[in-house]
């Protein structure tokens, strides 16, 4: 009944929209991807007749939004869907097919292959690269000057990192060396904190996404890592409860270092011009870099009644104009083929993100969100009790059980 | 004769018949929004308890096969657990609160009114509101309680109330006593003003002490104003979410998972809308057997007052 008369509302709005020569796009995007999609999309709007009407949707909430306001007939045209959940979706058979116009793109094939990888279900394309992003190491050079260390010096260890916290720490006050979000940020801490292990080889899943792996010698070095960290006080105390709103503490220019993501480079060089850093890729525990490769895949509701428009506004994103200005605030060129042209004359910190493409990994899994995402799940339950509890070998077996019991209930 | 003595039970009869119409007639609008936004939902629940329902995608029959997985749910039943112990302790803590308030503030003494109302302003904020304030307030960096608690020298360094599980619950428990003790306390009142004053003055004139008066005068006098608190307080408390969703995302290691948090999670996160229902219905039964026992514990049905 609700539903019915909802979509009799829809519809009549639709007509009403429809009359009208000039159509307005609807597009949600996640919370915490930079600017780089509303500058964008200010851009956009500014130079066509089309509008697109942008809504920020917190990301821990974006999947559950979206897949009620399909059920409530109320989905938006499209929208920016972080790339692991593009499978699940297409597989809900809610997601418009985009083969025949994708392959016909000019430059589909220079397309970020990942996220064309991931975009595709059953040999149909039903996502495309919107923005990417690598996570990477960054750290405030004002405060490695002032305790004493080498500011253009990258550490290599994490040994080094650690040494780098305390003496930043030693600064005193609420100067502090390292931060993460340890508060049940699943998403946060797979993208930042999964690569220690990645660079020594081990992964939280196996290949095929059907056994957990968590409790690895890597993972409990990693675990050793950050809990050493806390210990020597080089994390301020709001690590602990932050589910991720805090996650750019960075920019308070208080925090030493910390592992963030490239959308966080474009959000330091536009908005925070005053905080001096460097960065360069999330060392391993055994020394050896590894990334997590992110980003937005670009996806069209289906039936949504303006295709057209909508696909308009990609391929503006896809020409040179558009990329300059997503690379600008941070998103790393999803076109392969103009990629130098895109960056030159921007920032070379950005260049460090596109390095990180080639070491990092990108886990494949249909129960995402109730595996790591989740506040509640057992990935963002397993990082606060192993870092910041008392029982770590418990941490351990209680994720671990969990996840392989979520993973074989899906099956 | 005989026809005047027809129309006598006629005429009897009728207006016997007509109020019983009438009521019905009177009632029916209310009748009809129950039904239409209660009745019907919940046997659509039902409905929905039954099938594995997923947000996307097309229902299947599955019998009881919710509800059997329900029996074997560790972590449902670790919820109902942790609901029962906060509601014990939030329920415990709204009277102890709202008790002594309504009894401060019945008495007619200056500025009565000017404390009613700061000590009603709370309840008008709404919870998410407050919960988001309390947030704030708890900050450890930017809030006020964690170098407040520094500054008197109750802490060494920055205490994070939100990360541990007992300072969290505290924080969370204090919070919701200032948001509903209120409440709790305008209906306590009402029950403390209702008792007539003869009573007390002859308990009084009887030698009966102020203890006495309370335990035996005041106290049976407000049974039922305070089955209607307690049933308020506990089916609110059961139904707690907004606090902990947005204070502490679950708590810290899903210590704080309420039932409805847990609903609220295998519905919209891991999107089993039918394993939901049932887990709503079962809610439902629980609700309705307390409130059932609340009513009869305190005898609100008897005729006696």
């Amino acid at each position: 009944m609700l539903r019915k008369l909802l979509a009799a509302t829809t519809l009549i709005s639709v007509g009403m929209i429809s009359t009208a020569s000039a159509e307005t796009i609807t597009m949600w995007v996640r919370s915490g991807i930079g600017d780089s999609f509303k500058e964008v999309v200010k851009a956009y709007n500014s130079g066509h007749e089309n509008k697109v009407e942008m809504t920020e949707v917190p990301f821990s909430e974006l999947v559950q939004k979206y897949a009620t306001a399909i059920a409530g007939g109320q989905a938006p045209d499209a929208l920016s869907l972080d790339l692991i959940y593009t499978p699940a979706f297409a597989a809900a058979d809610q997601l418009e097919d985009l083969t025949d116009w994708a392959k016909a793109l000019p430059y589909f094939n220079s397309l970020s292959p990942s996220h064309v990888k991931l975009g595709t279900y059953e040999k149909k394309i039903y996502g495309l690269p919107l923005s990417v992003e690598t996570s990477i190491f960054a750290w405030n050079k004002d405060l490695y000057k002032k305790a004493g260390l080498d500011p253009e010096k990258a550490p290599k260890t994490w040994d080094e990192i650690t040494a780098n916290a305390e003496k930043i720490r030693a600064l005193g006050g609420d100067t502090y060396g390292f931060y993460f979000s340890g508060g049940g940020c699943g998403g946060c801490m797979i993208f930042t904190f999964t690569p220690l292990t990645w660079g020594a080889g081990a992964d939280i899943l196996s290949a095929d996404g059907k056994t957990a792996t968590l409790d690895t010698p890597e993972m409990r070095k990693a675990v050793d890592i950050y809990r050493n960290l806390v210990a020597k006080d080089t994390v301020p105390a709001g690590s602990a409860s932050d589910n991720g709103v805090n996650f750019l503490s960075f920019t308070n220019g208080k925090i030493g270092q910390q592992s963030l993501g490239a959308f966080a480079i474009g959000a330091l060089v536009t908005q925070h011009p005053e905080i001096n850093f460097g960065v360069t890729l999330i060392p391993g525990v055994d020394g050896k870099p590894s990334s997590f490769a992110g980003g937005d895949n670009f996806v069209i509701t289906k039936g949504t009644p303006k295709l057209s428009a909508v696909k308009e506004f990609l391929e503006f994103t896809y020409s040179l104009e558009g990329q300059k200005i997503m690379a600008k605030y941070g998103s790393l060129p999803t076109r392969g083929d103009i990629a130098d042209q895109v960056l030159e004359g921007l920032d070379p910190r950005l260049k460090v993100g596109i390095e990180a493409i080639a070491v990092a990994k990108t886990p494949y899994t249909l129960q995402f969100n109730d595996l790591i995402n989740s506040s509640n799940g057992p990935w963002a339950t397993f990082i606060n009790a192993a870092i910041y509890g008392d029982d770590v070998d418990g941490a351990f077996s209680n994720a671990q059980s969990e996840m392989q019991s979520i993973i074989d209930a899906a099956q | 004769m005989t026809t005047s003595g027809i129309q006598t039970t006629m005429s009897r009869r009728r207006p016997r018949r007509n109020p019983g119409w009438r009521g019905l007639l009177y009632i029916a609008p209310a009748m009809g929004l129950v039904t239409l936004f209660f009745v019907l939902p919940v046997l659509f629940t039902v409905w929905m308890s039954l099938h594995k329902w997923p947000l996307l995608g097309a229902p299947k029959w599955s019998g009881f096969g919710n509800y059997i997985r329900m029996f074997q749910d560790q972590r449902f039943f670790s919820a109902l657990g942790f609901t029962a112990y906060y509601t014990i302790i939030v329920t415990i803590a709204i009277f102890a609160v709202a008790f002594p308030l309504a009894i401060f503030v019945e008495k007619q003494r200056p500025l009565v009114s000017a404390y009613r109302t700061v000590i009603f302003l709370p309840v008008v904020v709404g919870l998410a509101s407050a919960s988001l304030l309390w947030v704030w307030l708890a900050n450890v960096d930017s809030g006020l309680f964690g170098p407040l608690f520094e500054m008197l020298g109750l802490t060494t360094g920055r205490l994070n109330l939100l990360a541990k599980f007992d300072t969290a619950f505290l924080t969370i428990v204090a919070m919701v006593v200032w948001k509903i003790a209120g409440f709790t306390m305008i209906i306590l009142l009402t029950g403390l003003q209702a008792i007539p004053q003869e009573l007390t003055e002859a308990a009084r004139i009887d030698g009966a002490r102020r203890w006495q008066r309370f335990r035996y005068l005041t106290l049976p006098l407000m049974r039922r104003t305070m089955a209607l608190a307690l049933i308020l307080s506990v089916t609110g408390s059961i139904l707690a979410f907004d606090q902990f969703y947005i204070m502490t995302s679950g708590g810290p290691q899903n210590k704080m998972i309420s039932v409805v948090y847990y609903i609220f999670n295998q519905s919209f996160v891991s999107f089993n809308l039918g394993y939901g229902a049932a887990l709503s219905i079962a809610l439902l039964a629980i609700l309705v057997a307390i409130s059932v026992m609340q009513l009869w514990l305190l005898k609100v049905g008897d005729e006696r007052p």
